[in-house]
């Protein structure tokens, strides 16, 4: 760790980069945004932006349950817990009686409500709080180590199976005549999802993390030609937009994961107004 | 003949619902209801606002038969910031005789509940104690700005200091012998009992702390000025005084700066909110975090201000050393 602070100090004469802490903040947006990027891409393609949001939401539940079995690491208890709520999410949709969205509300607003009533059960709401709205800057150097492992699986698994993914969710019958498992790889990216959320929703914050997973891709989505140049944009997008508000929110006082939000979502409109220029012209 | 399966018919949803309803009624009494009414035993019953309040009057009101006491926040609550006002709050105060608060603006409810409540008698602690501002870490001369003290926000957490919390014993025990003058010098003798004790105390403390070197402290979250005067120490800064929010980068950085550009030795966390940010000052100064309890939140026992006190006593020996 002191090898790579020591880099960092070379690399970056400047005021905020003399803290440790902004240090592992620049790492952590280093780790997380360029996964956000690439995963949002098919949460944006899928149309499942919103079972993201839910499982942001299911992480509250999985903090009182992690919290009622006595666990010092929630992040345990919110991985089971969001990759069961996944799981039994697209179990539900599979089941094809009631509309997506419908089920996914339903998910998502129970989620939410139990991790309340539980958590606020007995009056102490207050020190779980900080959860809704992600403290990046308390990152530490053993959790970037837990980021990075997560980082290299989703990496390898994009890397192997990102054609069977894509075409699992294009088309189950297409799926089938290619012989491809479409059902396997959705719960495959369901399953990635869900573990990206629960592990970073620390720092990211409960009620924020869903635009960090659905901007850069929308914002990419506006200006790429093709399926590359669509994940290259995403990634830069969303490395750009965490780099950028980490730095702003320390000159400007304000909170990390709301800045860098923030930034996205000014990208998003650019290259929306780009789009319509460019489709105009 | 169709009867039968009529029955199954109709017997499923309703079974299904019974067991429902009993699942959530029953759910409902595991979490417990704190609705709480005059027993009929009570002859005065007494409504403390939240924890602080609630030990000093327990001390008051110690072996006086009739009394009931109730508190109406949760005792793991913590200060009342942003505390709800509850239905069952409601029909909690209006079956009290008196509702005992801590003032200063701990109960931001209270225009609520008077309006409401013309009838209900309250009880103010904070009479007569001199109020720091929300914001500052001393009190002013009364001099300097008598204008503005009516509007002005004032920090709440008087009872941190032991001898604010003598008086508002005091102020508190008036108001009970008021409402129930019969018991009057049980409750007199109880207080004075009590006030002996934190006294005591407040001495031991004094000949504890007041030879220590590092006078200088840094805490997070606004609990102490009251304290902090009493016991002479220097609060170089408040970091988070929202206590639902952390600190941005600027923030800290700020702290981290003041933490190594003067001889601050000792960061001070209330147990009721997380570490994470002292953590994160400590980690980059040559400070310490140590926990020190306003009192806040605890056991319902009445004892419990005194035992956590000294338990700061011995906190701060460590930190000041």
């Amino acid at each position: 760790m002191q090898v790579i602070y020591h880099f960092l100090n070379q690399l970056l004469p400047f005021e905020w980069a003399q803290f440790d802490f902004m240090k592992n903040a620049l790492l952590a947006v280093l780790i997380i945004t360029p996964l956000f990027g690439l995963t949002g891409t098919m949460i944006v393609n899928n149309r499942m932006s919103f079972f993201s949001d839910a499982l942001g939401h299911s992480a509250l539940t999985g903090i009182a349950i992690g919290v009622l079995l006595g666990i010092d690491n929630y992040m345990f208890s919110m991985i089971g817990f969001a990759l069961l709520f996944a799981l039994a999410i697209s179990a539900v949709i599979e089941s094809g009686t009631t509309s997506a969205d419908t089920v996914i509300g339903v998910f998502s607003s129970a989620g939410m409500a139990l991790g309340i009533v539980l958590l606020s059960a007995n009056g102490g709401f207050s020190k779980y709080s900080n959860y809704l709205i992600g403290d990046i800057l308390s990152v530490r150097p053993n959790e970037l180590l837990l980021l990075l492992c997560i980082f290299v699986v989703v990496l390898a698994v994009w890397v192997l199976c990102f054609n069977r993914l894509m075409i699992a969710s294009l088309n189950a019958d297409l799926a089938a005549s290619k012989q491809v498992n479409a059902r396997l790889y959705k719960n495959l990216f369901v399953i990635l999802i869900a573990l990206i959320v629960a592990v970073s929703i620390k720092w990211v914050g409960i009620l924020i993390i869903n635009s960090l997973l659905v901007l850069p891709a929308a914002a990419a989505r506006n200006l790429a030609r093709s399926m590359r140049s669509y994940h290259g944009l995403s990634v830069l997008i969303s490395l750009f937009s965490g780099v950028s508000g980490l730095i702003l929110s320390y000159y400007m006082g304000t909170a990390a994961g709301g800045t860098i939000v923030l930034v996205a979502a000014a990208l998003f409109f650019v290259a929306f107004a780009w789009r319509r220029l460019r489709a105009r012209a | 003949m169709r009867l039968v399966p009529f029955i199954r018919r109709v017997c499923k949803p309703v079974a299904v619902l019974l067991s429902l309803v009993i699942c959530v009624v029953g759910s409902v009494h595991l979490v417990g209801c704190s609705t709480t009414q005059k027993a009929d035993s009570a002859r005065v019953r007494l409504l403390c606002s939240f924890y602080p309040i609630y030990i000093m009057a327990l001390n008051i009101t110690d072996g006086v038969d009739g009394v009931q006491l109730d508190v109406m926040a949760p005792n793991q609550t913590g200060c009342l910031h942003d505390y709800q006002l509850q239905t069952e709050d409601m029909k909690n105060l209006e079956s009290a005789d008196g509702f005992l608060i801590n003032g200063a603006g701990m109960e931001s409810f209270l225009d609520k509940v008077t309006q409401e409540l013309p009838e209900l008698t309250v009880v103010d602690s904070s009479t007569g104690i001199p109020l720091i501002a929300a914001g500052e870490t001393h009190s002013h001369d009364h001099e300097s700005h008598e204008q503005s003290e009516e509007e002005e926000e004032v920090n709440p957490h008087l009872w941190v200091s032991i001898s604010n919390c003598i008086q508002q014993v005091n102020n508190l025990t008036e108001g009970i012998c008021q409402l129930d003058p019969a018991y009057a010098d049980s409750y007199r003798a109880n207080a004075q009992a009590y006030t002996d004790k934190l006294s005591s105390l407040r001495d031991e403390m004094h000949a504890q702390l007041d030879g220590l070197p590092n006078r200088d402290i840094i805490t997070f979250h606004e609990a102490f000025p009251y304290f902090a005067e009493e016991f002479d120490l220097n609060i170089a800064a408040v970091v988070n005084r929202e206590p639902d929010s952390e600190p941005s980068a600027k923030e800290l950085a700020d702290t981290i700066l003041l933490v190594r550009s003067t001889n601050v030795k000792a960061l001070f966390v209330e147990p009721q909110y997380p570490t994470t940010s002292a953590e994160i000052v400590a980690n980059e100064t040559s400070a310490a975090v140590y926990v020190l309890d306003p009192a806040v939140s605890g056991d319902m026992d009445k004892d419990a201000y005194l035992h956590t006190m000294e338990q700061n006593l011995q906190v701060l020996r460590q930190a000041l050393a």
